[in-house]
């Protein structure tokens, strides 16, 4: 609990950082984990003793997230917790969270449908991936889709979301398909896949069986050329940079993922933040942009805990929505009813160097969570980057 | 579902004594885009809202202008308590879905859509109970037609019928509307062929 004293804040505030960083999408949780404790080091170099982190590890086991978020809010005394990765485990750990009026900082991309008054939302929702994603593709390669998922909410939602925009663009949708978080057995979906020939592939599968199933498309694209990425892109809103080791070099070569960061941005704030982070990390880190939203969480939380004076979560909220926060995503704004982050909008394509390179970006686009287009988007400024 | 349900614009009415809860319910609706206004009086017949809620815990029946459970618009129960008697007034009442109290902002949205799809549901079940009762009303004239084909085309009651269908698909007209002009004489008797 802090203490105010003269208009600054002079206590230290404990964080909780809840990431898995083994089991299926441990990958975006070591990153996420690796993010927030980089800028817990960077913020202990300029205001020594703000921030004391807590951090627990739920192993992708769903009970031990409550179990981990319960001992941050209860036994440790955290306002504030970055983390989850899943919407399943975001779910679990929010009525705590109510309980406790505390606030979780969510900072993966996600399906939407939620504004939680203990949430500050800094992972984009559809119209900030889903939506620009689909204008991008359709005109370049059709309306006429296949849709994979992992089968729980993400995969479920954003397919049906894709079904609704493919419906409006009169298209259609020739196949929707969903595997167990774990499944690796991806022959039969690939053989509809070749046997419907769509216009592109959603991919919305996690962990390994994303993997497994960018391999098979690979094998496919190599059998036949339809099936190459420049033919047929497999595209996806939560594929970054951490996920490109595991699925091995040359595999997903040409695919394309949206987010609102990526490692080849060529801005001077992202140079600067790859020199930094190549100096803690060594040289050959590549940086996601799951990495980037949770270090960029995790400084945004403790600069408005600084404006506010306090790390009442009220307050630190009111800090958060008067005005942009500069970030390693461009300047922050947090929408004071949606308590979601103004995003830009990056489509990378994957290179053969394992990166992304960047071929089209749009500035920061406003949350609008429950798709209601009460907010008019911030003018695309289309800018072809390569 | 295939549509995302979308709000924006809708006039909602809040039929509860303003407190916390009115008033995080109302900022919940207008992030959902919804126009709300909190009253606790009984509503204006003539000028409903696109949606009502209503405090299922003091409501009383004049609160809502209708009787019985043909409410005339989507109705969201607001409920605390969990006492039958109070479920059942809601019930009553027509809600098709309920928010507890003390309110989860996250329970807004999933009450609205579930009671617009209620209301639709019964708004398309009642008109085909009306429809299906307006035939069965009209039943006794399609027997006195298929009686009349009998007789005069010395046909069995099976072709009497297959006759006077062909002829109302063939007229775009039912079955009932086609026999009401046959026994009326307005119309030629439908040859056998």
């Amino acid at each position: 609990m802090g203490i105010f004293v003269f208009g600054g804040f002079m206590g230290t505030t404990k964080i909780g950082i809840l990431y898995s960083t083994t089991g299926p999408y441990g990958a975006m949780g070591r990153d996420g984990r690796d993010g927030a404790e980089f800028a817990i080091e960077e913020l202990a170099a300029e205001h020594p003793g703000l921030i004391e982190p807590v951090f627990i590890d739920p192993g992708a086991n769903i009970p031990e997230y409550l179990e981990g978020a319960r001992a941050m809010l209860r036994d440790h005394g955290c306002r504030h917790i970055v983390g989850t990765i899943t919407s399943l485990a975001r779910k679990e750990v929010l009525p705590l969270v109510e309980k406790h009026d505390g606030l979780l900082w969510y900072m993966c991309p996600y399906e939407g449908f939620e504004a939680n008054d203990n949430v500050i939302y800094t992972g984009a929702c559809p119209n900030q991936h889903l939506l620009p994603l689909f204008e991008y593709l359709i005109p370049r390669y059709g309306n006429r889709p296949y849709l994979v998922g992992a089968n729980y909410v993400w995969g479920w939602e954003m397919n049906r979301l894709a079904r609704e925009l493919i419906g409006q663009a009169g298209g259609e949708v020739l196949g929707e398909r969903y595997l167990p978080l774990e499944e690796t057995a991806v022959e039969r979906i690939v053989a509809d896949i070749e046997q419907r020939r769509p216009s592109f592939i959603l991919n919305n599968l996690i962990g390994p069986s994303s993997y497994a199933f960018l391999a098979a498309i690979k094998a496919l694209g190599n059998r036949d050329p339809a099936f190459c990425p420049e033919k047929c892109p497999v595209v996806s809103c939560d594929l970054t940079e951490c996920e490109l080791p595991d699925i091995g070099p040359g595999v997903a070569e040409g695919q394309l993922s949206a987010a609102a960061y990526f490692d080849g941005l060529t801005t001077p704030e992202n140079l600067a933040f790859k020199a930094r982070v190549a100096s803690r990390f060594g040289p050959g880190r590549r940086i996601s942009s799951i990495f980037a939203s949770a270090y960029a969480s995790v400084k945004l939380c403790a600069e408005a805990i600084v404006i506010a004076g306090t790390d009442e979560p009220l307050a630190v909220r009111r800090a958060l929505s008067a005005t942009a926060h500069p970030s390693v995503l461009g300047p922050i704004l947090i929408d004071e009813d949606t308590h979601h982050a103004a995003l830009p909008f990056h489509l990378g394509r994957i290179n053969a160097e394992g990166r992304f390179d960047v071929i089209q970006s749009q500035s920061a686009i406003a949350a609008d969570p429950y798709l209601t287009g009460r907010k008019l988007r911030v003018p695309p400024q289309l800018r072809i980057v390569s | 579902m295939r549509e995302t349900p979308n709000f924006k614009g809708w006039r909602a009415s809040i039929l509860h004594r303003e407190d916390a809860t009115t008033e995080r319910l109302s900022r919940q609706l207008r992030l959902l885009g919804l126009i709300a206004t909190t009253s606790w009086a009984p509503l204006c017949a003539q000028d409903l809202p696109d949606v009502i809620l209503v405090d299922a815990d003091q409501g009383w029946a004049d609160l809502l202008p209708w009787a019985g459970m043909d409410a005339p618009r989507p109705l969201v129960a607001l409920l605390g308590s969990e006492a039958p008697g109070r479920i059942a007034w809601a019930m009553g009442q027509g809600a098709g879905a309920i928010i507890a109290k003390p309110m989860a902002p996250s329970a807004v949205y999933p009450a609205l859509v579930m009671a617009l799809g209620i209301h639709q549901e019964r708004k398309a079940a009642l008109q085909r109970t009306q429809h299906l009762e307006e035939r069965i009303r009209l039943r006794p004239l399609v027997y006195a037609a298929v009686e009349r084909l009998i007789a005069a085309r010395k046909v069995d009651e099976e072709r009497a019928y297959a006759i006077l269908r062909h002829c109302a698909m063939q007229r775009r007209l039912t079955m009932e509307q086609i026999a009401a002009s046959i026994v009326a004489g307005a119309e030629p008797l439908p040859e056998a062929g």
